[in-house]
């Protein structure tokens, strides 16, 4: 790693940011592991709790979106400083997002019955479990500068959107099967292409990562699963 | 890609028993601006004294290697000082008009190089260059005042005119704004931008951020050797170098 700045509190506020975006990050992540948990205990206690936790999420938003401002008037930053400022900057926007379907996901459990088949959910808890270990990896990778666990998130976006193909199946199946179950089915599928989204933005972070590391976008286009191919 | 105005290899300047250059490399593109920065002392200066033979006037110094202007060699102690200087201006850190009146300051250069031989040919020359500086319309009804009655950025403008005046393919810049507020500086900046469409431009600067806007070219001097040299773009989003990142970050230590 480099040498610290010659002005203390520029390295300071950098630092300040950096730890903003890694516990931004970190709530993001439990706030959907939660909603997760939530769609496939249809435990409808804790939506209210996931609705207040994204509150925090956008509060971290604009706490970092003003660091940045502030980096950009008083510190001008250059090279590496700078594609740190831009990288927060685009990091906490797509985690944000994250934080938008989970709450998003978690209003969804309300209309569930409690008694869904387990051939239902295990698609679905599937996805969720692989868009929740994409995001754990994609920030360990922002906090490890490293840039192969970066690119590996992106390049498994692929399974997520496969994975997103087969759990729509699911429902769609359940769905065909009686016509009482278009309701709450319609929720699931919904909440099925939440998490397909979630997936692309933790892809964006993936490809904000690796430009923050190299300094160069990564070259060609995303990998794309079967759900995307079909769209 | 421009054609290469000027080429240096294996440049070395010694003041002395010291060292300021070692064997830079580095090649000056026509109609571009040339960003050279680093910390004082780096070497940055000499090498743009090199160019005009300014060098020439310090007796302990010593130049070798090669510097060429369109593939001539500069250093040739044969070449003609004067004639190479017409065709290289310089601009310094302090703005320093003659103290004569705006219009000597501006004739001054070509009368000298025998240029403008009547009056009408040197009140030519005069407008052109004042109106090439982007002074004209600030100084046309006040030609015959002196030029230190002017403001700093508009003495820097004057210097800039003086220095257009022999009409000369390459403009030196050693850190022409540093003594002027941001406005002054702001015109000398869109100034460069305008001049770069006639000129070669070499400019000398300690704000990462005047190199960033005004040039295509930047290079990274440090104790005497040149570190790193690329587009300015890639040098200030992704230099390759960790001493330039170090240096243009505030980290160096």
């Amino acid at each position: 790693m480099s040498n610290e700045h010659t002005v203390k509190s520029y390295e300071e506020e950098l630092q300040f940011l950096k730890d903003s975006l890694i516990n931004m990050g970190s709530l993001t992540e439990s706030q959907l592991t939660d909603s997760m948990d939530a769609i496939i205990k249809v435990d409808k206690d804790s939506i209210d709790k996931i609705i207040k936790s994204d509150e925090k999420i956008n509060k971290f938003r604009s706490k970092i979106d003003s660091q940045i401002m502030n980096l950009l008037v008083k510190r001008a930053p250059m090279a590496i400083d700078l594609r740190e400022t831009i990288s927060s900057l685009k990091i906490s926007q797509d985690l944000e997002r994250i934080g938008d379907l989970s709450k998003s996901n978690a209003k969804k459990v309300k209309p569930l019955p409690l008694d869904l088949p387990d051939e239902l959910l295990g698609n679905l808890k599937r996805l969720g479990e692989l868009v929740i270990k994409q995001l754990n990896d994609v920030l360990d990778s922002y906090v490890n500068k490293n840039y192969n666990k970066a690119k590996d998130v992106w390049e498994k976006d692929e399974q997520v959107d496969d994975l997103t193909y087969i759990a729509m199946e699911s429902v769609i199946d359940f769905l065909s099967k009686d016509k009482k179950n278009l309701d709450f089915s319609t929720h699931l599928i919904f909440a099925t292409k939440n998490l397909e989204r979630a997936g692309d933005h933790v892809t964006n972070i993936a490809e904000t990562v690796c430009y923050l590391i190299k300094g160069e976008y990564l070259k060609g286009s995303r990998p794309k699963g079967k759900v995307v191919q079909d769209n | 890609m421009n054609n290469i105005k000027i080429k240096s290899k294996n440049l070395n300047v010694y003041y002395g028993e010291k060292q300021a250059l070692y064997d830079v490399n580095l090649d000056l593109n026509e109609k571009e601006v040339t960003a050279l920065i680093g910390p004082s002392g780096c070497g940055k200066s000499t090498f743009i004294r090199c160019i005009n033979r300014m060098n020439d006037v310090i007796d302990i110094c010593k130049v070798t290697g090669n510097i060429e202007m369109d593939g001539i060699e500069i250093n040739d102690k044969d070449l003609d000082v004067v004639s190479l200087r017409e065709r290289v201006g310089m601009v310094f850190q302090k703005p320093n008009p003659f103290p004569k009146s705006i219009y000597d300051n501006v004739s001054y250069g070509p009368k000298i190089h025998g240029k403008g031989e009547s009056k009408n040919e040197l009140d030519e020359i005069v407008e052109h260059s004042l109106k090439k500086a982007a002074l004209w319309e600030e100084v046309k009804d006040r030609l015959e005042e002196p030029g230190t009655s002017l403001s700093g950025g508009q003495q820097q403008r004057l210097c800039i005119a003086r220095a257009i005046s022999v009409n000369p393919e390459v403009i030196l810049m050693d850190e022409p704004c540093s003594a002027l507020d941001p406005i002054a500086t702001a015109k000398i900046e869109e100034l460069i931008d305008e001049l770069k469409k006639t000129y070669t431009i070499v400019i000398v600067t300690h704000s990462m951020a005047q190199a960033v806007r005004v040039s295509q070219k930047t290079g990274f001097f440090h104790l005497g050797k040149l570190i790193e040299v690329g587009k300015t773009e890639k040098i200030f989003k992704n230099p390759d170098n960790k001493m330039t990142q170090d240096y243009i970050t505030g980290r160096f230590g």
